[in-house]
């Protein structure tokens, strides 16, 4: 019968292009593709020190890019995650004198949520633009991160304050499982919950969203909230690992994250992207510094490198996408 | 088949050579063909309507001939020269231009700056003075120079405006052939009406126009020639408008026969409950919502009728909970009810399809399945999902959609138009509501599945819901609704079965009180210089249709108010309006005397009539001295189209 067997061709068709359209697998395609590159390349990329060295370096931007990767979804931006990071990091240090750890790190975090509430506040209820919100937001945090540090790098930190990092759970170091529990969770959260789904709604059509009745507004504060908390959990490990907190400590990070989040395939228009997507974007872009490092290239070409690869995959990405779903 | 007769059957053939001829026209969007062969001739100084259903590739035909998409395959000449354009801007300067369904203005930039949009990206220095004088004489040309301030931010305008923006520039580029893509389908009635004396005068002036629609009425109203096109081909090409029938037009559209396409009209056997779903009392919802009442009953639909701006929308996003109201009590089920947000409204029962599909109703990222559970997730107060609830109902649903299962995860933006709006309607049957909400429902959707959304609304009333219409379409609120509530100004003036209206009569209800307030001023003025009351009513079957009353001496009320649509007998005035006699009538039971003087618009259409009630114990003027006085009144009363 001709109609079977057009619908079949189609259905073969449907299959490959849904595994092409899957926008997770063609970032992992790219990021297995690169690392195969890069131990071509290089003998010492493919060693398990390495490997471990290159999730180490993924965790302070890992976790900042998924709180970015909630704000991007729902079409806003957060550019002051890496001054949030330094001001609470600064708020941990101080809290670190006179309080126990993981007290001094929920205070920490709290900071962040309450910073991130402030922005999401200013954004949803009154339309502000998120990204002259999270503009200000960043100079006053940088700002206050060096009033409260008294501008010099707070470094007699508790000793088991390393712990954290250093601590191995299951041969895994303790960070990294935090990063991956993380994600999990991320995903889980996104993908199957009522607030996940509507975190998407509102990327896509925010009206539609509204009409609906779901809870636009709440909904819009939300990943605010997570970015600031999450940058001030990244900045926690960041300072375990050096024992040390630096009120610059931060800068750029938001560029990175955001890098992070557009590799790995979402629209800044918001409604589009995963966060798998994410992690294979953070993977990528620690890949190409550490495989550039082991290549001995002068760490002034990373930029460039990084910048190259985030033009490229967006360029792959619009190229792909206009064909898989044009109408 | 029939449909190849009538291809066969007469093609004219004017003495004047065409303009304009497309054929074997082929254009593949990725996988979708949206034109496989499909033709037109044009010729000069005629209007074209180019008929077809949504889908049928109307609008990317338009858009291959004014250079908005280039085609894949066949030929276009224009005057015997091929024509192959690459890009809408060579379009222009051949004379071609296409005024869009979505218009294409700058909304930031002023009307004059607009319509000569094109000018601003050529090099050198504007002359705005210069441009003044020329955008002036285009809106003289248009007969429109009044409705169009020029140096109004396009925002600013209306809808229709808007159009009269993209016509204007239209003109500014010398166009020969204008495409007008669905140009009607958001204004209203008199805005239509408007708009054809504004594409007649074009055509007068040697213009030739293209008509893009799929609303039968219009084409038989506007144009000279007719092409239907069906799945992306021409079924039939230039046939004759008036040698046209309307049920042959609907077979070329839909490739079948239909018994009945709009009239299924309404539900009048099985009449509805008297039990009231719902009530609103005085809603007032600012800046546009004044006072709004009225009841829908069990098993009812209700129609909301009114021109564009009556505030009908902002009626239902109030009623919804998505706009904050300031007045007025609403009660659902007998209950007082007040949402603070939409999801109360929702948790209370009630569904609300919004006017936009695009833009209010669909997510565009997301599959069916999380479009039809959107409303769901509102309703939920749960953390997870919780589809796996719905399961059964959603089953139910989307196999009376006749959608297939399997693609039930795919992307809503596979869908057809009118699919999409039947996904988006039963996103709120999935939660069984006791009240549905529709904001024109079948806008931007075609005839075949317009049909089977009042199917749809209908099966739905029949299980109880109570249903409120929204539409613009007196046509269709007649033939859809029970009762039709009119909307003016923000104030719901009148609330009439719809077995006693018809177009006519809906038009002068919904004409806009602020721009009629010189009429009600005018019957003031008679009721004051008489000393008495006086108002403008139709008379239809022993049942008047009350537009407007002035009531100065209490002595002498009639006994009906603005909006009030009572019989004859129960009014105080039942001798004089029942005789309609050109004399001063005397009432036998009271002591009114009452004068009627007919009104009929410039067209000669009846109008009903302006009358006096006067206190019969005062001492009266004489009949043809009172019309007199009425009369001299009269020329300065505005009359509706």
């Amino acid at each position: 019968m001709k109609t079977n067997g057009i619908n079949s061709t189609n259905a073969q068709r449907s299959l490959v292009s849904d595994l092409v359209g899957q926008l997770e697998i063609r970032m992992l395609a790219l990021a297995l593709a690169l690392g195969a590159a890069l131990s071509i390349l290089s003998p010492h990329f493919l060693t398990s020190n390495n490997l471990l060295n290159v999730l180490d370096q993924s965790v302070v931007v890992g976790i900042v890019a998924i709180g970015m990767t909630f704000v991007i979804l729902i079409g806003g931006i957060d550019l002051s995650v890496g001054s949030v990071a330094g001001l609470t990091g600064v708020l941990l240090g101080r809290g670190l004198e006179h309080l126990t750890i993981p007290f001094a790190i929920v205070l920490a975090v709290l900071a962040g949520m309450t910073i991130g509430l402030f922005s999401g506040f200013l954004i949803a209820h009154f339309g502000l633009p998120s990204f002259v919100v999270t503009l200000g937001v960043m100079a006053i945090g940088r700002s206050l991160a060096y009033i409260f540090s008294g501008a010099t790098a707070i470094a007699d930190l508790p000793e088991n304050f390393g712990n954290i990092v250093y601590t191995n759970i299951f041969g895994i170091p303790a960070h990294v499982l935090t990063l991956l529990m993380l994600y999990a969770m991320a995903w889980a959260y996104l993908n199957f919950t009522k607030g996940g789904r509507t975190v998407y709604a509102i990327g896509s059509n925010r009206e539609a969203a509204r009409t609906a009745g779901l809870n636009v507004l709440g909904f819009s504060i939300l990943p605010y909230v997570i970015s600031g908390g999450l940058s001030a959990v990244a900045i926690t490990f960041a300072s375990a690992q050096v024992m040390s907190i630096d009120p610059l400590a931060g800068t750029g990070l938001e560029l990175d994250a955001i890098a992070a989040v557009v590799i790995g395939g979402a629209s800044l228009y918001g409604g589009r992207g995963s966060i798998i997507g994410t992690l294979i974007g953070v993977l990528i872009m620690v890949m190409i510094r550490n495989g550039l490092n082991l290549l001995n290239v002068s760490p002034f070409w990373q930029g460039s490198a990084i910048g190259a690869v985030i033009i490229t995959a967006v360029l792959i990405e619009r190229l792909l996408s206009s064909r898989a779903f044009s109408r | 088949m029939k449909a190849e007769d009538s291809e066969a059957a007469a093609q004219p053939r004017p003495d004047s050579a065409p303009l304009l001829i497309a054929t074997g026209i082929e254009k593949a969007f990725d996988r979708t063909r949206a034109l496989a062969g499909a033709e037109l001739d044009v010729y000069p100084g005629e209007v074209m309507g180019l008929l077809g259903a949504n889908g049928a590739g109307k609008s990317t035909l338009s858009k291959v001939i004014s250079g908005h998409l280039t085609r894949d395959a066949g030929s276009i000449t224009l005057r015997d020269r091929p024509l192959n354009l690459r890009s809408a801007r060579e379009a222009i300067g051949y004379g071609i231009t296409m005024v869009m369904q979505e218009t294409s203005l700058a909304p930031d930039l002023s009307v004059l700056e607009n319509v000569f949009l094109a000018e601003l990206g050529r090099p050198g220095i504007l002359f705005y003075r210069r441009l003044k004088r020329r955008a002036e004489e285009i809106l003289d040309r248009l007969g429109q120079k009044e409705t169009l301030p020029l140096d109004r931010e396009v925002r600013l305008l209306s809808a229709a405006q808007r159009q009269l923006v993209e016509i204007a520039k239209a003109l500014a580029l010398n166009s020969t052939l204008i495409i007008f893509d669905e140009p009607t389908a958001s204004l209203s009635p008199p805005e239509v009406e408007r708009l054809f004396q504004v594409m007649t005068t074009l055509k007068r002036s040697g213009h030739t126009l293209v008509f893009v629609s799929h609303r039968l009425e219009e084409v038989f109203a506007i144009t000279d020639r007719v092409t239907v096109m069906r799945e992306g081909r021409t079924v039939a090409k230039s046939l004759e408008t008036a040698s046209l029938r309307q049920a042959e037009l609907i077979r070329l559209m839909v490739g079948q026969e239909m018994k009945e396409v709009l009239p299924i009209g309404p539900n009048r056997t099985a009449r509805p409950s008297q039990t009231a779903v719902f009530e609103v009392r005085n809603l007032g919802s600012a800046p546009v919502v004044r006072d709004v009442s009225f009841k829908v009953h069990r098993g009812e639909i209700l129609g909301l009728g009114g021109l564009v701006g009556a505030g009908r929308s902002e009626t239902v996003e109030a009623l919804f909970g998505l706009r904050p109201r300031q007045r007025g009590e609403l009660y659902l089920g007998g209950k007082q009810y007040a949402p603070r947000r939409a999801a109360d409204a929702i948790r209370a029962g009630i569904g609300f399809v919004a006017e936009d599909r695009r833009v209010q109703g669909i997510v565009p990222d997301f599959s069916v399945r999380e479009n039809l559970l959107l409303g769901h997730m509102a309703a939920s107060r749960k953390f997870g999902l919780g589809y796996s609830q719905r399961k059964a109902k959603l089953d139910d649903l989307i196999q009376k959609l006749g959608l297939p299962a399997e693609r039930l995860d795919t992307n809503i933006l596979n869908f057809s138009g009118g699919m999409q709006q039947k996904i988006i309607i039963a996103r709120w049957l999935l939660l069984e509501p006791s009240l549905l909400i529709l904001d024109e429902p079948t806008k931007g959707v075609d005839i075949g599945t317009r049909t089977s959304i009042y199917a749809m609304l209908r099966q739905v009333a029949g299980t109880g819901v109570g249903v409120i219409v929204i539409s613009s379409d007196f046509e269709e609120l007649l033939s859809l609704c029970e009762r039709v509530v009119v909307m003016s100004d923000g104030a719901s003036i009148a609330d009439v079965p719809s077995e006693m209206l018809n177009e006519e009569k809906l038009t002068l209800f919904a004409a806009p009180r602020t721009s009629m307030e010189q009429n009600s001023a005018i019957l003031r003025d008679i009721a004051r210089d008489l000393n008495g009351a006086a108002f403008w009513t139709l008379v239809d079957q022993g049942r008047l249709f009350c537009l407007y009353t002035s009531v100065i001496n209490d002595q002498a009320d009639p006994g009906f108010r603005a909006g009030d649509t009572p019989m004859i007998g129960d009014t105080r005035i039942p001798a004089a309006l029942s005789s309609r006699s050109e004399a001063l009538v005397l009432e036998r039971e009271n002591q009114l005397a009452t004068l009627l003087v007919s009104v009929r618009s410039d067209r000669g259409h009846d109008m009903g009539w302006i009358g006096v009630t006067l206190d019969s114990r005062t001492s009266l003027a004489p009949a043809q001295q009172l019309r007199d006085r009425i009369e001299s009144f009269l020329g300065r009363i505005i009359k509706p189209q």
